[in-house]
This record gives C-alpha cells, structure tokens and sequence, in this order.
C-alpha cells in the first residue's frame, strides 16, 4: 500500500513539473493602437524564448494575449513583432480594460489547455498554467499583473528591467528547508529599487520543502516601459492566430466605463527647448533648493524635470510645491519619460542608470553637483562642480548680464487636480 | 494603510539578505497612506460611515495607525502583527490583509476599501490590487475623485490612466459596492458646502480626542486571532523571495565633461555664452 501511494506522489509531481509551459505575453491596446511599449516587451520575450529553446532543446512558444473590441487585425502585427501565436478576445465588453473582467478572461485563457489545441497540441493532456507571463508596467499593467497572479496563486515581481533564464542552486530556509536544491528554467526578475542604484533579483519559486509544499508558476513580472528594444517588424514571419470566446459573469457587466478622455500630459517636456530637473541634492533645504530651480526654469523658459526618488515624495514640503512639482509626469528616465531638449540641465542629480538613459540623448548637457564622481559626469558636456545653492544663483546673475532680451516668463501650471 | 520605512537620507538599512531592515528603519505613515486616510474622511463627512484603519507591521506600527485615526477620525484601528507575517511577499500580505477587512466593525462587510495609491516601501503597488482580489472586491485604481450613490449602491470614479510615452487617460467608471479604491495621489477632497465643513470641522475635533487615546480604539491581531493558516502567511506563504541585492552596473561613458569649479565665475560665464548660443540657433 504504503509504495502504490509513494509512486502516486512521485508520479503527480513529474506531470505537474511538465504542466506549465510557454511564456504569455499580456498585449495593452487604446483605440486599437497597440501600446509600443507592448511590443518591446513582445521583443524581449522572443529574445527569452529563442535562447530557452536552444538552451534546452525545447519548443515552447511566445503567446501574445490580446484582448478588446475590433483588434481581431492587430493580431497579425504581433506576429510580426515576434510571437510565434496570438490568443485574441474581441467583444464589445472587452473595449475597455475593465479590471475585473479582464483578469478573469485572461485567467480564462491561460489555465485552459484548449486554448493550446492548434498551437501546442502535444501539451493540451498537461498543460495546466503558462511557464511564464509578462505584463506591461503602466497605470493598467501594473494591476492587472497584480490580479490575475492572485487569481492564478503565484507570484509577480513588478517593474522589472532586466531577465535572464537560468538553472539555480538555491538554499532557502522556507523554500528548501535549508537544504540546497537545483532549479529548473528560473526566471531572474531584475528589479531596480527607488534610487536606481541597486538591483533586486526576485525569483518565484516553488516550495520544495515538503512541510510547506507547493507550486508556483507562472513566474510572472511586469516590465517597466522603455526597458528593451521590440523586434524589428517583419511581415514574413508567421504564426498562429485563434480566437477565443469569453465568459462573463453577468454581475461583473454592471461595472462600466461611462466616459473616457484622452488627455495630453499637462507636462510638455517636447514643447521646451531647455529642461531642468533637480534630484536630492535639493536635500539641505528643499523649499528654498526648488524655488532656486524654479527662478532658473522661468528664466530660460525651461520646463522642470524631476529625478525618480523626487516623485517618491522623500521630502516635506508645502502644498504648493508638493502638488506641482512633486508628481510622477515630471519624472526623467526610463520610470518616466525620454527627453532629448537642446539642453538638459540637471541640478542635484548623481545620475542612476535609469535617469541616464532617460535625458543622455539631449543636445547638451549640464550637470551641476558636489561630488566629482557622480555617474552623471560621464555623459555630460559641462560638469560645474558645487552645491547647487552656490552656484544656481551665479548662473541666474551671468544670465541676467548676458541676455537683456530674457525675460521672466510665467512657467504654466498645469496639473490634473482640476478636472 | 501602510506603515512605510521614512526614505529620507541615510535611514534606510537592509538585512544581508537583501531585505529591509524595517527596526533599523524609521517609520511613519507613508504620503500615500495619508492620502487614503484624508479619502476616507471625506467619504465620512460627506456620507457617513464607520471607518476602520488596519496596517500589517511591527507593534511599533500603531504609531501609523494613530496618525491616520488624526486624519481620518477611525472608529477602529486594526493592527496585524505576528512574527510569522514577517518578510512576507506582496500576495502573503494580501492573504493577511484581506482576512483582517472581513473581521472589521464585527464582522460586517465593508463598503469600500481604501488604499494609498503604492507604498514607497517595496514599491510594487501589488498588495492593494490582489488584496482586492482575494476579498472579491471590485478593485479601482488611480482614483483621482469619486462620489457614491447610497440609494442604488454605486460608485463612480474619475481614473487617471497614465500610459508613459503614449496618452494619458481620464476614465469615469461606475461600479456596484463593494469596491477597493487605490486613491492616486492627486486625489484633493474638497469641503465645498458649508454643511460639509461644519461636519468636518466636528468629526477632525473628535479625531483629535480619539487619536489621544488612540490606544482604546486599537486591535491587535496575530495569525491565531485572524484565524490564518502559518503555512499561507509570511516568507512560507510568499511564491517570490528575494534572491540578491547588487549595485547597478554604471552606465558607458558617451561624453567627456568640461569640468568647471562652482567658484570658477568666467568658467560659468563660458557656459552661459554657449547657452544662449545655442537656444537662439
């Protein structure tokens, strides 16, 4: 009896082990425009799957999920863009990205094996959860990852920028009981943490410590916007397209989007020719350290960047500067927007990777910082070594005498909290 | 609610694990939490209602919880603490909230749940959306203003959706209670009716009676009284863990600086030259 029952263990494990398969790529679309930030992610997930396959002799595919209304034709864009199937859901209750019923839908897909007939037949007997799942992370992406990973019991590392596929030993006091198990196929989910000078690896892992046993796939993450490069389009390549037809649950149709409004973002970093931003080298006097800032801005008609920490409000200030300056719009770098202005002036900022890559294609560019070794030297033309209270105000004065013809212009306040 | 490490310079310490060391680390109620905690007050004074604010963290955590009861004037304050909660991942977390919303006000099903739009702390901006989930709430993310119709049980939200590099979205949306509300942060409550302010002004002079003797309102809830199983809870209950903390390589060098010194005033006046120089191109 007692070796009927072993074997059962030992067989249930092997099949679970072969039951999650392929990586699940989770496509955004508005106006059935596909979000390009979709299809970098599109990009990196073919760059995963074709090392994956290579790696380990395998086949497993890159499935692009998409859902909405009228999008049936993008599929064949995002077979262009790398994915070797598109698993489509077009409904008129699917137009707008309702989170409710969008997690269930995509829950739908992607824990049914006969959504897999005609592009893995051979998995469809196994099959039981994807491998792996990419979300986009933006104001949508980000909760719905969040949603579908509680609905699928797995975990989800967010804002990440960097993944690699590898066979790890791992030693974990909870996921081994301390012992050191290998392994298999392990996502490497690169986070980079509020400043941008560290990265955080997270892994999700089943537990193989038998006193706490249990699986956990997909390994899911959502990618931060601008972090890899999609595919180059080729309308060669081909794929498969299927449909597929949702259920909804009737209560989930009373919720409803009204009124939708596209805006423009009230901060326009295209429509200034200068940009200054200021990081925590505001620190010693933050107030009075962006009042500085903003004396410079409305001087050179500039438009006010902030660095990433900035936005995590790290600093007490007044309502004010709070409200206008203090908001995620204004965030340079790869969290936040890609600027190329003539100059980018930047004040208090010692340059994490992501800022960097976020403003370093500007014309020219000024760093203005105490410290010689900022990371922020190596892609700037002038580096003006000193406290940003010491020297904005010499700026402000050679500016004055150099130019009569600059004049003070009212910055324009916009912000979203009147709607 | 949640109690966030203070972020401000030099206070942040990590275990060699790569976690935060939250005993090393200051805490205050997060800008985010506050902001939740002011939704929630307006929602008090504008329509009534029992409120009860919970945080999972450390005993010290009550301290959060009493800022918050100040802006919110709770009827309740929930604290979930126990070692075994401790390290755990955003869908632990989630498992542990959720079970302590439905043992809120006795039990009672909440109308609406409100959360700070993420926490600094971690920053993932997960635990809200699955807490949500578990619970089977609607979940409302980025809610820039809303208004509730008692009658019909509705809410209708005002969504900013922002999409980096594309548009930006404003979204109304209704939804039948009960929902859970991430407030963004540029939600501004405002007291626009002389009823609504004589209200407010009432219950914010209450919260100052309440939040000295914060502790009368308090409830702490350890595994065993949220009737939570160890195994679903903490660093056993969390699918991720957290496996290096490394320095981000630096970026490549693409220019060589000009490097001038802040005293050096004709460096300066160089710059400003080339400034202006290349505007006017």
């Amino acid at each position: 009896m007692i070796m009927i029952t072993m074997n059962k263990i030992e067989n249930n494990h092997r099949i679970n082990n072969e039951s999650y398969r392929h990586l699940f790529v989770i496509i955004e679309s508005i106006n059935n425009e596909i979000i390009p930030a979709s299809l970098e992610m599109l990009g990196e997930a073919r760059r995963q799957m074709d090392h994956f396959n290579l790696k380990y002799k395998s086949n497993e595919k890159v499935i692009a999920i998409h859902l909405g209304q009228g999008i049936k034709d993008l599929s064949k864009d995002l077979i262009s863009y790398g994915a070797d199937a598109v698993i489509y859901a077009d409904d008129p209750q699917l137009k707008y990205p309702i989170n409710k019923i969008y997690t269930k839908i995509i829950s739908q897909i992607v824990t049914n094996p006969h959504s897999l007939k005609e592009i893995s037949p051979e998995y469809v007997s196994i099959f039981k959860k994807p491998r792996y799942m990419f979300f986009l992370a933006d104001s949508i992406g980000r909760h719905l990852s969040s949603t579908v990973l509680a609905e699928l019991d797995s975990g989800l590392a967010s804002d990440i920028n960097k993944l690699v596929i590898s066979d790890l030993d791992i030693k974990h006091q909870h996921k081994t009981k301390g012992e050191t198990i290998p392994y298999q196929k392990v996502l490497e989910m690169y986070r980079p943490d509020f400043s941008g000078f560290l990265w955080t690896t997270i892994l999700c892992l089943d537990n193989k410590n038998p006193d706490i046993a249990k699986e956990f796939h997909p390994q899911a993450c959502s990618i931060i916007p601008g972090a890899f490069q999609p595919c180059v389009k080729d309308t060669k390549r081909t794929g498969i397209i299927c449909q597929f037809s949702p259920q909804f649950d009737e209560q989930d149709l009373k919720i409803k989007v009204v009124k939708q409004e596209l805006v423009k973002n009230p901060v326009q970093f295209e429509n200034y020719k200068i940009i200054v931003s200021f990081g925590r080298g505001i620190k010693e006097d933050p107030e009075a350290n962006i009042k500085l800032v903003e004396k410079l801005a409305k001087i050179l008609d500039a438009e006010i960047g902030i660095s990433l920490p900035i936005s995590k409000k790290i600093f007490h200030l007044s309502e004010k500067y709070d409200t206008i300056y203090i908001t995620p719009n204004r965030v340079v770098g790869t969290s936040g927007r890609k600027v190329t202005p003539v100059i980018y002036i930047a004040v208090g900022i010692s340059g994490a990777i992501q800022h960097l890559d976020g403003m370093k294609d500007s014309d020219f560019i000024i760093a203005i910082n105490p410290d010689e070794n900022s990371p922020i030297k190596d892609v700037c033309d002038v580096f003006i070594k000193g406290r940003m209270e010491d020297v904005i105000p010499v700026i402000i004065d050679e500016l004055s005498k150099q130019s009569g013809q600059l004049k003070e212009k009212e910055i324009q306040v916009n912000t979203y909290g009147k709607l | 609610m949640k109690l966030e490490p203070d972020f401000s310079e030099g206070s942040v310490s990590y275990n060699p694990d790569g976690t935060l060391n939250r005993a090393e680390t200051k805490s205050k109620l997060g800008a985010h939490s506050a902001i939740a905690s002011l939704a929630a007050f307006y929602t008090k004074v504008k329509y009534g209602g029992y409120i009860s604010v919970s945080s999972m963290g450390p005993p010290m955590a009550e301290i959060a919880l009493q800022e918050a009861q100040l802006i919110c004037d709770a009827d309740e304050l929930h604290l979930y603490s126990d070692r075994l909660f401790a390290s755990a991942d955003t869908l632990a977390t989630a498992e542990v909230l959720q079970q302590g919303i439905k043992k809120m006000n006795t039990g009672k099903e909440m109308d609406i749940v409100f959360s700070g739009h993420r926490a600094s702390d971690g920053e993932t901006g997960q635990t809200g959306p699955q807490t949500a989930w578990k619970l089977g709430f609607t979940f409302l993310g980025n809610v820039i203003d809303f208004s509730v119709d008692l009658n019909n049980r509705f809410i209708r939200a005002k969504r900013l959706v922002a999409l980096p590099g594309f548009y930006d979205i404003v979204e109304e949306i209704q939804a039948p209670l009960p929902v859970f509300i991430a407030i963004d942060p540029l939600y501004k409550p405002t007291f626009d009716t002389i009823s609504l302010r004589l209200t407010s002004s009432r219950y914010l002079k209450e919260a100052k009676e309440r939040a000295e003797n914060y502790k009368t309102y308090l409830k702490v809830l350890d595994h065993k009284k949220l009737e939570l199983d160890p195994r679903f809870v903490g660093l056993p209950g969390s699918p991720t863990i957290v496996h290096k903390v490394e320095k981000i390589p630096k970026a490549r060098t693409t220019r060589t600086a000009e490097l001038i010194e802040g005293y050096d005033r004709e460096g300066i006046k160089n710059t400003i030259t080339k400034i202006l120089q290349l505007v006017q191109k």
